[in-house]
């Protein structure tokens, strides 16, 4: 039915308009009166206005029917052909009382079909900036999703952007996400009663138990005890109805295996289509986000833990050491005071017990040092006194140093060192205390009679052949290299065993090496020693044959890093 | 006789250090922690020192700044005794004053050598 409204006070031209549109069909108001205009245009906005330009016209009252009747159609009916110039731009047409029935119903037909055009445009219009409107919204969200790793604020973001995307009257946002308990999120745009909540909350619950096979519920939830926070937009106000009179969607905010909870949205009117598309899109993108910001807070805390592990490691290995340096102290004194014969005569075999006393004695403080050392270099604290270093000065010392252990064991030491070597940068004692360390293993492996050799060399880079088991691990900077070997006819190591060589407290042939003794970090703290000097350690073995242990040190120190893997 | 002042809180290091001092010809005086020791030092005037660093109260290296800082003690030679753990190692880059570090566990001849040749 088309609304038209009349305007006039001509008796005459009232009875004519109703007489026609009588025979169309169409809905006739009459107002003779202009100040009744905006009380009819309150009323119902009409689809047609005709003012009769004798009865009214002030410019005025045109443009207040416009503002508020905007797409309305207003038709002139003026009398004589003159047209009144400050309402032209007002007028979608014009008729005059002498004209036939037929071409005044055509003029309003022709408008009629017009209008309905431009409504279908200005509707479509709508539509786009609502599209338009929604896609930024969900544009946005998805900006705010990528911008944070917190899973509190993801859930909050997922909640501002419906709430942006779709109006709703409540949302109720079930999140097990966050760290200490589940949550139930309520939205509303009014307080809510008691009662409400409780059914709410019952409701979530259940909810939740429906979106998930009844066995393969992730985590229980007691609607008695869940929490719950409201947001509530216009807390004057309260709702009292019941929930059935509202429409409802519902998502589950998941991940694959990652439940993060479920969000349940209500409307007085009904959703559309595009509501629920928006609505499922926004609980999904949530997921991923949700999902990164859960693996990034497990490896922060993995990260905690370590890091306090390796605190605890290092004070452990501080403290024992201090506590058993003390007793071990008070051992040593008292040994040495029995030795020295100050308390009176030892008998042979009382010094012999004496001395087995007093060389574990030394070999127990030999092993605090070695964890000390260890623990220090890890923790990065050792510090190093680098200074031009000749390495046949450091073998001498070495060779001087051990001679006599290895004279005991009738081995023999054998050095067979280029001359002119160039000088590395080096700190001396630390080198001293891996030549020797590799010197003492070799004396301890190595049976009677035999030689073992110590050589140095230098060598360039392309041309250290370093064994197959290591190759891998040892990544050298181009340049020139010192190279020591130190070679014996000892037991020699298994294959299997040549790449945990270097381990920590590895026992290479276990028995045996317990037999001769050590901790099992001299070759480890060796491998750091050098490492540190930007140079590397291996070795080649054969079983029951001998070793041969080669390290390098570049003559020159490169800046670059030498990472050594293991 | 030259007078050796011993701080230590384990008295078993105590004892035994007091055994081969008094045996090269020292007379010894003893103190088992921080606070009784830096008292001694003040009264008896030692012409030597063998100090702890981990003891409770007041640490060695407090005691040795302490003395150091004092005219009226400053020439005392003293000798650490360091466990060297990390703790210590972090203090040992303090200005401590110390004239000698003994590494525990120590050998007693070479104490005795190391005060010997403070003092004669």
């Amino acid at each position: 039915m088309i609304n038209i409204l009349l305007v006039t006070c001509n008796k005459q031209t009232t009875d004519r308009f109703l007489n026609i549109f009588d025979k169309n069909i169409y809905e006739l108001s009459v107002i003779v009166n202009e100040k009744f205009i905006s009380d009819a245009i309150n009323i119902e906005i009409p689809d047609i206005i005709i003012i009769d330009e004798n009865s009214s016209g002030s410019k005025n009252l045109i443009r207040k029917v416009k503002e508020k009747c905007e797409n309305t159609i207003i038709i002139f009916l003026i009398s004589g052909n003159k047209v009144n110039k400050e309402v032209i731009k007002y007028a979608n047409a014009f008729i005059t009382s002498d004209m036939s029935e037929d071409v005044i119903m055509s003029t309003i037909n022709v408008n009629i079909r017009m209008k309905n055009s431009l409504d279908m445009l200005s509707n479509s219009n709508k539509d786009l900036a609502e599209s338009l409107y929604r896609l930024n919204a969900l544009y946005s969200t998805s900006s705010q999703f990528a911008g944070t790793l917190d899973k509190s604020k993801l859930i909050q973001y997922m909640i501002e952007g419906m709430d942006k995307a779709l109006s709703f009257s409540l949302t109720c946002t079930l999140s097990l996400c966050t760290d200490d308990e589940p949550v139930l999120i309520l939205n509303s745009l009014y307080e809510l009663s008691d009662e409400l909540i409780t059914a709410l909350k019952l409701r979530t619950v259940l909810n939740y138990n429906s979106l998930f096979e009844q066995e393969n519920i992730p985590l229980k939830i007691d609607e008695k005890k869940l929490k719950v926070v409201k947001h509530i937009k216009y807390p004057a106000s309260r709702f009292t109805f019941t929930l059935f009179q509202y429409d409802n969607m519902l998502a589950r905010i998941s991940l694959g295996n990652n439940i993060f909870g479920c969000i349940e949205i209500f409307k007085e009117t009904s959703f559309t289509h595009e509501d629920a598309t928006c609505f499922q899109t926004i609980a999904q993108q949530v997921s991923l986000p949700l999902k990164s910001a859960t693996l990034y807070q497990e490896i922060i805390e993995a990260n905690i833990k370590l890091e306090k592990l390796e605190r605890l490691k290092s004070e452990f290995i501080s403290i024992v050491s201090h506590e058993l340096r003390t007793p071990l102290t008070s051992i040593k004194n008292s040994l040495d005071i029995l030795m020295s014969g100050r308390c009176g005569k030892i008998t042979e075999s009382s010094e012999k017990f004496l001395s087995m006393a007093m060389r574990n004695v030394q070999r127990l403080s030999g092993i605090i040092n070695d964890l000390l050392d260890l623990s220090k270099i890890e923790a990065g604290k050792m510090d190093f006194n680098f200074a031009p270093t000749n390495i046949n000065t450091v073998i001498d010392y070495v060779k001087s140093a051990l001679s006599e252990v290895a004279k005991s064991k009738g081995l023999n030491i054998r050095t067979e060192a280029s001359e002119n070597l160039p000088d590395i940068t080096a700190d001396a004692q630390r080198l001293e205390q891996v030549l020797t360390n590799l010197v003492s293993n070799a004396i301890k492996f190595t049976p009677e009679n035999k030689t073992i050799k110590i050589s140095s060399r230098m060598i360039s880079s392309k041309d250290i052949k370093i064994n197959e088991y290591f190759k891998d691990s040892i990544k050298l900077a181009d340049g020139d290299y010192v190279e020591v070997c130190v070679e014996d006819e000892g037991i020699g190591i298994a294959e299997k065993d040549l790449l945990h060589a270097f381990d920590k407290f590895a026992q290479i042939e276990n028995s045996l090496s317990r037999k001769a003794g050590g901790t099992g970090l001299g070759l480890p703290i060796a491998k750091q020693l050098l490492e540190a000097h930007y140079g590397a350690i291996w070795c080649d073995s054969e079983l029951n044959k001998g070793s041969k242990f080669y390290f390098v040190i570049p003559v020159v120190k490169k800046l670059v890093q030498i990472n050594v893997a293991g | 006789m030259k007078k050796i002042l011993i701080v230590d809180d384990e008295q078993d290091i105590v004892e035994s250090l007091k055994f081969v001092l008094e045996a090269a010809d020292f007379t010894c005086y003893c103190a088992y922690n921080g606070e009784d020791g830096l008292r001694l030092a003040k009264n008896i005037i030692p012409d030597l020192i063998i100090l702890d660093v981990m003891m409770p109260k007041i640490n060695g290296y407090k005691i040795s700044r302490l003395l150091k800082y004092d005219s009226k003690y400053k020439n005392i030679p003293i000798l650490m005794v360091t466990a060297r753990t990390q703790e210590e190692d972090k203090l040992i880059g303090e200005e401590t004053g110390a004239d000698e570090y003994i590494t525990k566990p120590f050998d007693l001849n070479e104490v005795v050598k190391k005060v010997e040749k403070y003092l004669k």
